[in-house]
């Protein structure tokens, strides 16, 4: 049998344990309001797992991914409302529009570095909250769209029931994971870190700096949409509040609390997100204030984020751990 | 129509004034720190309500008030900076936005569960109105129009010719080089920060009289605030001047001719639109 590094196993062990927890998490005998928390966090993963290309992999931080998370919303609830098609047929054409929007939101911002681009996504994020609070006719502004149908029964399985539907979208969440850490190890995963590391370099080596910012834009805002896709019939009522640049930059936190160009940062960033405010709620006035001094602590002491910390913590473990036998064989050395 | 005009376009200069006054502060701190002080909306808020306690429930002057206001909101920002920018000053420059994110979360709760959410309006003593032409202004809206003018000037007349402002030029410009030619780069960052959040304080204080302070105010000031900016130039105090008032005159122009609902979007798109054929802004260097 072939070796296995032991940091790979334990990785593949934890991996499968997550897995098998969050398949068996409607059973354990949480509360429904705990499911709606996990299923909620299972569908900012998704939307933060997207903006890790572009902010984690390429080190471009953009502001506007609320707004794409808007557009999968509004346009799935349309198509579903409105023009009365069903959930599954609407799920494709909804990703192209959200592919296209990115590409006119990335393609100017992009041009520009640094604040610059983080200022201008915000921009786009402003214009585009706007815009939903104000075409009334479209999106129904302040009072949003209610009675979002949830997704149409596909062999046989009824998501009218919510544990049906958290299963639906953990796999969504799970195939997200997936592709994100396929694109994390390809060609393509790499040009874009090396964007993020210098892109001076990057562009003397042949990688081509817009085609592959703007892709990373795109996929960023594709997986957005995808996830406001499925926030629309789960919740079963969307407005523009939770599509406004607060949202983005929650996400925005999400991924640098969790640690930002990992795969794992997004998943724990995404939970924290979701648990911490409504743990918080103990202190109800002074909630949103602890909840800000913990985001400055946060961020000036744990700057790598909590994924970082772990890998520091375990790195000093193992260096405890594996220390005596080193210094073994430096008395060896010497006896010799 | 053309006596609508001229209403729209002063009314256009006195917000054009309110933009500049906030704007130039956020490009003083950003052009020689490269902070993006997203919390300045909130240190204009608390501006507007400092003022606020002092003239409705104390019953100081107004103008002096607003003095008082400016110092103790000096004194704010240097704190920010001290206890929270600082610390990130060597992270990537994403962690000083978060920063400055926990920041706007903490004042702008703190000030809600104290003053409660609603808004406050701050008594004027300007309450007299002139007619020039057809518009009608009142004296309030001129005091902005001449406090903008006096303090932009003050500022300008302070960074080319004195000392200090010379020092904070130089620190803007290169921050190593400066520490070697013997500037105390700390001096300049209070100076920076000390300047920038007085003149939200005097923002703060006179949009409170024209029309309300609120405690959630701050973010939508630092969003436009910074869409000023970004239009004319980050850092550049010329940018700032122009870019407040190219935002303010499209908002009233624009609400008169198309619609009042879409007052918000003119100003982002019109960034928008300049930054897709100047991504540096009007008045910037590189866009970097």
């Amino acid at each position: 049998m072939m070796k296995m590094k032991k940091s790979v196993l334990s990785k593949r062990i934890a991996v499968v344990v997550l897995i098998l927890l969050s398949a068996a998490f409607p059973y354990l005998g949480f509360s429904p309001y705990y499911l709606h928390l996990v299923t909620l966090s299972l569908i900012w993963i998704i939307m933060t797992e997207g903006l890790n290309i572009i902010q984690g992999f390429t080190g471009y931080v953009s502001i506007a991914q609320a707004s794409f998370f808007g557009i999968g919303a509004y346009a799935s609830s349309l198509f579903v409302l409105k023009l009365g098609w069903t959930f599954w047929a609407s799920l494709p054409v909804v990703l192209i529009i959200v592919a296209i929007a990115g590409l006119i939101v990335g393609y100017p911002s992009l041009r520009t570095q640094g604040h610059y681009f983080s200022i201008m996504t915000l921009a786009f994020c402003m214009v585009l909250w706007l815009l939903m609070l104000t075409l009334h006719n479209l999106t129904g502004g302040e009072e949003g769209i209610s009675q979002i149908p949830p997704p149409e029964a596909i062999f046989g399985i009824d998501f009218t029931n919510r544990v049906n539907l958290y299963y639906l979208i953990l796999i969504v969440t799970l195939i997200t994971i997936f592709i994100i850490y396929r694109i994390k190890n390809s060609k393509v995963g790499r040009a874009m870190e090396t964007i993020r590391e210098n892109e001076q370099l990057a562009q003397a080596i042949g990688i081509s700096l817009v085609r592959y910012k703007t892709l990373a834009f795109v996929i960023s805002a594709m997986f957005g949409g995808l996830a406001g896709c499925f926030f629309a019939p789960y919740m079963r009522f969307i407005n523009p509040s939770t599509f406004g640049a607060d949202y983005s930059m929650n996400a925005i936190l999400a991924i640098i609390m969790g640690g930002s160009g990992t795969i794992g940062g997004p998943i724990i960033g995404s939970f924290v997100m979701n648990f911490l405010p409504e743990y918080l709620r103990v202190v109800e006035s002074l909630r949103m204030v602890i909840y800000g001094l913990l985001l400055v602590l946060i961020t000036i002491f744990m700057p790598q984020g909590i994924l970082g910390v772990v890998k520091q913590v375990s790195a000093f473990v193992m260096k405890k751990v594996t220390k005596p036998k080193d210094t073994d064989t430096d008395t060896k050395k010497t006896v010799a | 129509m053309f006596g609508e005009l001229t209403q729209q376009i002063l009314n256009g200069l006195v917000m054009g004034s309110y933009y500049i006054l906030i704007a130039v502060g956020l490009s003083i701190v950003f052009g020689v720190l490269s902070i993006p002080h997203f919390a300045h909306g909130s240190v204009v808020m608390v501006g507007g309500y400092v003022t606020f306690i002092f003239v409705n429930k104390l019953g100081v002057p107004f103008i002096l008030a607003m003095l008082i206001s400016m110092i103790l909101c000096a004194a704010f920002g240097i704190l920010l900076e001290r206890s929270a920018y600082r610390p990130v000053r060597n992270a990537p420059p994403i962690n000083a936005f978060i920063v400055a994110l926990g920041l706007v979360m903490i004042i702008d709760n703190l000030m809600t569960s104290i003053f409660g959410a609603n808004q406050v309006i701050i008594k004027s003593p300007f309450k007299s109105t002139y007619t020039i032409g057809s518009a009608h202004v009142t004296s309030l809206r001129l005091f902005m129009i001449g406090a903008c003018v006096v303090l932009v000037a003050a500022l300008i007349i302070f960074m080319k010719y004195t000392k200090l402002g010379k020092a904070v030029r130089a620190t803007s410009q290169n921050r190593e080089a400066s520490l070697i030619v013997g500037i105390n780069t700390n001096v300049v960052t209070a100076i920076v920060f000390g300047l920038g959040s007085a003149f939200g304080a005097v923002a703060g204080s006179l949009i409170g009289a024209l029309f309300a302070v609120y405690p959630t105010m701050g973010t939508f000031i630092t969003q436009k605030g910074f869409a000023v900016l970004i239009l004319g130039g980050l850092g550049s105090i010329p940018g700032a001047i122009v870019g407040g008032l190219i935002i303010g005159l499209t908002e009233n122009l624009g609400s008169m001719f198309i619609s009042s609902e879409y007052k918000d979007v003119f100003a982002f798109l019109i960034m928008i639109i300049i930054l897709i054929f100047k991504p540096s802004g009007l008045f910037g260097g590189k866009g970097k």
